[in-house]
């Protein structure tokens, strides 16, 4: 089975190095990108689209399949975490903290579940009180850092940013909760349903914007097929229809890091790992 | 004016130049940290601030707004990274990582 893996992946591998063969040289003045299409970009893409940041216009206009793709990729890297890693085998032991005395309970029979909140609470064989000071700051930062997130994806298409940026910016803040308390913080906070739900959402928010355009009468993924169904300047329709694919793609990056971060610092038991 | 800023530059160079100089000559990881963590501080402080004061000499609201978000990267700097450093000497002590002293040095 591992042989035969092994055999798929150099075929693809080989496949992919022969198609690179057949691309112009890099630079190569001949090529159909130096000879009209980046001249077209500079010129057309504010008339066009009127959104002033070229590379999201681009990004997620001109190569709208392209960033769906990627949105899709970054998706399955969650799943693949998941499917690969996680570990849904119950603890033999556990470690229970009595609040009130501070006596530890050795709980060895793994049926046996207490309920944790005022009385007990969880503790681990490795696991370090969080520091005050970290914790305190962590606390104070994060908010902060959630809002630039919003800023960055919300203000994708007019400077440089954009969903995947914002994604991760979004992901990397709830990842800091997790580091300066601990693993199971985060997880009371953002279950893990929560989070696959959340990453088939943002594909499905990009592709659904797409199919709507299909079903206004357009091509995939063509904006200007919205303009009926949102009020406003019909010449903005480019930017507002970028801003939500943005959005979703913001929203499926997030939950894929908070996913694939999860999984591999508790090696897939969800249970500990600081 | 200008000869504010360019004060506030060279002490802001000056505290960059020191903090390299210690990363580099200092004997162990947790002295090592101390520069790294305390002139980069005061660094960024001085170098925003001179920056901020340049960025005054039209004076208008939204030079004055521009300012204010310097200083708040200084904010969030003068949060982060003394927090980082801590953290990283935590992580230090924990892993069982002796401290530098002169004997063991000389020996």
């Amino acid at each position: 089975m591992r042989f035969l893996g092994l055999i798929i992946v150099c075929l693809t591998g080989a496949l992919l190095l022969y198609g690179t063969g057949e691309f112009p040289d890099w630079g190569d003045p001949d090529s159909p990108a130096s000879i009209h299409l980046s001249n077209y970009y500079i010129e057309k893409a504010l008339e066009e689209t009127q959104v002033p940041n070229l590379v999201t216009a681009v990004l997620a206009d001109y190569r709208g399949f392209d960033t769906m793709f990627e949105t899709a990729v970054v998706f399955c890297a969650g799943l693949a975490c998941f499917l690969l890693l996680r570990d849904f085998k119950e603890k033999k032991e556990r470690f229970y903290r009595h609040t009130p005395t501070g006596v530890i309970l050795h709980v060895k029979n793994s049926k046996k579940i207490l309920k944790t909140g005022k009385e007990f609470e969880h503790m681990d064989k490795d696991w370090v009180p969080a520091d005050l000071i970290i914790k305190t700051v962590c606390r104070i930062l994060i908010p902060f850092i959630q809002i630039y997130a919003l800023y960055v994806v919300a203000h994708g298409d007019f400077s440089p940013g954009g969903g995947f940026q914002g994604g991760v910016i979004f992901g990397s803040s709830l990842i800091l909760l997790a580091i300066s308390y601990d693993l199971k913080t985060l997880i009371q906070r953002v279950k893990e349903k929560v989070l696959g739900i959340f990453a088939a959402l943002g594909v499905l928010i990009y592709v659904g914007i797409g199919a709507i355009c299909m079903f206004m009468g357009g091509n995939f993924l063509d904006y200007a097929k919205l303009a009926p169904l949102i009020p406003g300047d019909p010449h903005h329709i480019r930017a507002l229809g970028m801003l939500g694919v943005e959005i979703g793609v913001g929203i499926a990056v997030t939950a894929a890091m908070v996913i694939i971060y999860i999984n591999i610092v508790s090696a897939g038991r969800h249970d500990e790992g600081r | 004016m200008d000869i504010l800023v360019v004060l506030f530059l060279v002490i802001g160079l000056f505290f960059f130049l020191g903090g390299a100089v210690g990363i580099i000559r200092m004997p162990d990881f947790y002295t090592r940290l101390h520069p790294a963590g305390k002139l980069d501080t005061l660094g960024i402080f001085a170098m925003v601030t001179g920056l901020a004061i340049y960025n005054l000499h039209h004076f208008s609201l939204e030079a004055l707004l521009l300012c204010a978000k310097m200083f708040l990267i200084v904010f969030f700097v003068f949060l982060s990274s003394p927090t980082a450093t801590h953290s990283i000497v935590d992580a230090g002590m924990r892993a069982g990582l002796r401290h530098w002293t002169k004997k063991k040095g000389k020996g």
